[in-house]
């Protein structure tokens, strides 16, 4: 039924323009070879359920139908593996299918980066850049370290004293976000001791005093901060964020310390779209972005907004990963074989 | 006095319609889910997220882990009936369920089980709910270090699993070691064992593993070895239990479900560990081990009874510090912070209705669950009297939708059948499984908590022996396996003597 409206929509429209030859209404009217989906759309979320790219996949979806922008439904699939790079084989495997999206983080330029995927950012087309996100660095609440500056100090002193640990897998991002900020502030990017656990055991080996900072994201600290189990020294965002507890986190540039790290999250799609695909979705997604619902879903998860279009994401992707890869060359793990 | 008030207001909720009606629903739906090979507690909450979408916390939670208990409930059904463990906390049942159930016992293995896994829930729960505040303070004393050491004290069962050999044993648990180190290498990101197959990046999923050498390996045994044995077995036997059966079950369910509510506490060690452990230790102090492995009745109460104390222990890191101590409770935390529920030392004084409810709806689950099942089980144990060919075909349908579950990758459905084929010649050989498995569990663990202990300690190896849990861990591994080896040389002597 669609398809035969589409293509009755199509002969129509195409007969008017070359009627009328070079209208006004051209530019504002559907002639600029407009498109639509003809199927549901399938949102990948390259990981298990619960984890951010899931919340973020599953609240647009909700998102999207709740404020009625997408006439056809969206379904979140999961496709978990390799740290993200099963779900982008897998989009890679649809190029030209402009039914098939994902959502992305840090992660799609890191893990190509150092050579666990052979799929990255270039291989798939930007749609929309539209939450940011920031790192955390926690302490014991009993630890030493007053601020970022005094733990750099130490850490350039004595790098095998300090444990630091995160979720993700070295070269990725808990452990980049982190180099990054101390190598601007003079610690050797090599020296830092960064223990990985992808069994859910950071915050208890920060808290038992077997790692000595928890690298993570901002939300994951709120509750123990609020305990008074451990302090944030430091977050990798511009300004402050706000929100309760989030207010009282000082940034590294504040201390000081000319770096920041944003854990950008945004939507791509398959290889090989037409501009009339990326610009439904573009628009699309612009809508979301300044909807009720999800101004909502951002005060709940603590995010920010940082809407990108297409071509602004494009460009920022480009300019990061020229960044990371600089940064994962200065620690020993940028790997391209 | 604040607790009391907690506590009431819990009772108030777990004990209302609602919350009585979700207990119900949830643990019903996690003991059916539970039930199908190859589908474990993951799936079962993953199933039901979407529903909780827009419930009351309390009662959101409460389903959630009615289903989260039920299937590890419902899980010993498949290990028992088809020797295809659906999640890895049911693998210990299996050693000695199916053998029972091979017998015509069915029913009487079935009943085992749901009463077990009844009592290791219920003496958990009065365990968390008289001691989940003070044990959050337990639950992070354990670090890399410690979890070393208690992977080697579960890796000294290679031994007691095997019934032969010990060198095979040893050769399969070697297997299961290689196995597990397929993958990216989580300390340092690289590939090892690939061959470039982004396929295996991910590594192995213990159910490929489990299925794979328990499940088909079975069928490949029923298909070569048939007998025109075209009817299903019809015997399930009696339910009753005797009361030296009752007798002999009362040891190992006491025991376990204390051993098992703590090794549950511990984020990371869970449900799998504790019924290992749970199997090992009284297989350890029976008088009649040889016995252990044909279907004895204390082998598949210790684990049942063991993996249901855990699932309740689990709860106590996610309550009490917001830690999730299991690929299990990551997802029921992640459903929770949907509902704008942040668990974390908080919790017990910003909503005690929701953490004492949820403690209570769990004690009122655990009843449910054994007036549901035990009626049931003459009914679920006629599964083995569906026709032979059909039966096989059913489980291996099963199985390859559970495996295909895990990452929609017809890739694993090829990994399966590769473990089925190893499975079978195992057997044929006469390799026992057990070690493989346990080895690929344990294993994985081992090497990582070893290499962050040596990061951590700076490659220094004192950090095993001057810290206090992990150096008597280590001991007690070091006492599990000298003290055979003593006894049968001194065994060997003294026949020598009297020869």
């Amino acid at each position: 039924m669609k398809y035969i409206k589409l293509a009755a929509f199509g002969l129509i429209s195409a007969v008017t323009l070359s009627a009328c030859g070079s209208g006004s209404e051209e530019s504002s009217g559907e002639g600029g070879g407009d498109w639509e989906p003809e199927q549901s759309i399938e949102m990948v979320a390259p990981s298990g359920a619960g984890g951010g790219w899931d919340t973020t996949a599953r609240m647009a979806a909700e998102g999207f139908e709740t404020e009625g922008i997408l006439d056809e439904g969206m379904g979140v699939v999961n496709k978990e593996g390799g740290g993200g790079s099963v779900g982008w084989s897998y989009i890679q495997g649809k190029s030209g299918n402009p039914h098939h999206l994902f959502v992305a983080s840090p992660p799609l330029l890191l893990i190509p980066l150092n050579g666990q995927s052979d799929v990255g950012y270039e291989d798939f087309t930007p749609l929309a850049n539209m939450i940011s996100d920031y790192g955390a660095f926690a302490v014991r609440d009993d630890a030493e370290w007053e601020d970022l500056n005094e733990l750099f100090e130490d850490m350039k002193d004595d790098p095998e004293g300090i444990t630091v640990i995160g979720e993700s897998s070295p070269g990725s991002m808990d452990h980049m976000q982190f180099v990054k900020i101390a190598a601007a502030a003079g610690v050797d990017p090599k020296s830092v001791k960064y223990v990985s656990a992808q069994d859910g055991s950071t915050m208890t080996n920060l808290l038992n005093g077997n790692a000595d900072v928890y690298s993570t994201g901002v939300t994951e600290t709120i509750e123990q901060v609020r305990a008074g189990e451990i302090r944030v020294l430091g977050i990798t965002a511009e300004e402050r964020m706000s929100g309760d507890v989030i207010e009282d986190f000082p940034t590294a540039v504040e201390q000081g310390i000319d770096a920041t790290f944003v854990n950008w999250r945004g939507f791509f799609g398959p290889p090989d779209m037409t501009e009339a695909q990326v610009a439904f979705y573009e628009e699309k997604f612009q809508e979301l972005n300044d909807s009720e619902f999800w101004a909502d879903t951002r005060e709940k998860y603590g995010w920010e907004e940082a809407y990108m279009n297409s071509e602004e994401y494009s460009d920022f992707l480009e300019e990061e990963s020229a960044s990371m890869q600089e940064l994962l060359d200065d620690v020993g793990l940028y790997n391209q074989e | 006095m604040g607790n009391f008030d907690g506590i009431l207001s819990g009772l108030q909720l777990a004990l209302s319609i609602e919350g009585i009606l979700f207990v119900l629903l949830g643990v019903m739906a996690g003991t059916f889910i539970g039930m199908m090979p190859g589908l474990g507690p993951i799936s079962a909450i993953a199933i039901m997220i979407p529903l909780t979408y827009s419930m009351d916390p309390t009662i959101a939670l409460v389903l959630m882990a009615g289903v989260y208990y039920g299937a590890v409930f419902g899980g010993s059904t498949s290990s028992i009936l088809l020797n295809a463990p659906g999640i890895a906390g049911t693998v210990a049942t299996s050693f000695d369920g199916y053998p029972m159930a091979q017998k015509g016992q069915a029913g009487k293995a079935l009943a085992i089980a749901a009463i077990a896994s009844f009592t290791g829930g219920t003496v958990s729960v009065v365990l968390l709910m008289l001691f989940a505040p003070l044990l959050s303070s337990v639950a992070i004393v354990f670090g890399p270090p410690e979890y070393f050491a208690l992977m080697i004290l579960g890796l000294t069962a290679i031994s007691s699993l095997s019934d032969g050999s010990t060198v095979k044993a040893l050769i399969a648990a070697v297997v299961g070691i290689m196995a597990v180190t397929i993958g990216i290498d989580s300390q340092t990101g690289t590939a090892r064992f690939t061959f470039n197959n982004p396929n295996l990046l991910e590594g192995i999923d213990f159910l490929v593993v489990a299925l794979g050498l328990f499940a088909l390996a079975e069928i490949c045994n029923l298909i070569i070895n048939r007998k025109d044995k075209i009817k299903g077995n019809e015997n399930i036997g009696s339910l009753k239990l005797s009361k030296s059966d009752y007798k002999e079950m009362a040891g190992p369910m006491t025991r376990q479900s204390f051993l098992g509510f703590i090794l549950g506490v511990l984020p990371g060690a869970g449900a799998t560990i504790a019924s290992f452990i749970g199997y090992i230790t009284e297989k350890k102090i029976a008088k009649n081990p040889e016995e252990w492995g044909k279907g004895a009745v204390k082998g598949i109460a210790a684990p049942e009874t063991a993996n249901n104390a855990a699932t309740s222990g689990a709860f106590v890191p996610l309550l009490s510090l917001g830690i999730p101590g299991s690929g299990t409770t990551a997802v029921l935390l992640g459903a929770l912070l949907v509902l704008d529920v942040q668990p974390g030392p908080l919790l017990i004084t910003d909503r005690p209705e929701l953490f004492w409810g949820v403690i209570i709806s769990m004690y009122v689950g655990n009843i449910f669950l054994l007036v549901l099942n035990l009626p049931l089980i003459p009914y679920i144990a006629k599964v083995l009297a569906i026709p032979r060919p059909l039966l096989i075909s059913l489980v291996i349908m099963f199985s390859m939708i559970g495996v295909y579950s895990i990452s929609f990758n017809t890739f694993d459905l090829y990994m399966l059948l590769a473990f089925g084929v190893l499975g079978y010649f195992m057997r044929l050989f006469s390799f026992p499984a057990a070690p493989l498995i346990l080895a690929f569990i344990l294993g994985g663990m081992m090497e990582n908590s070893f290499r962050q202990s040596m990061t951590i300690a700076n490659n220094d190896l004192s950090i095993f022996f001057t810290r206090p849990i992990a150096v008597s861990l280590l001991g007690v591994a070091l006492l599990a396996f000298v003290v055979p080896l003593w006894q049968a040389v001194r065994s060997r002597r003294k026949s020598k003597m009297s020869s």
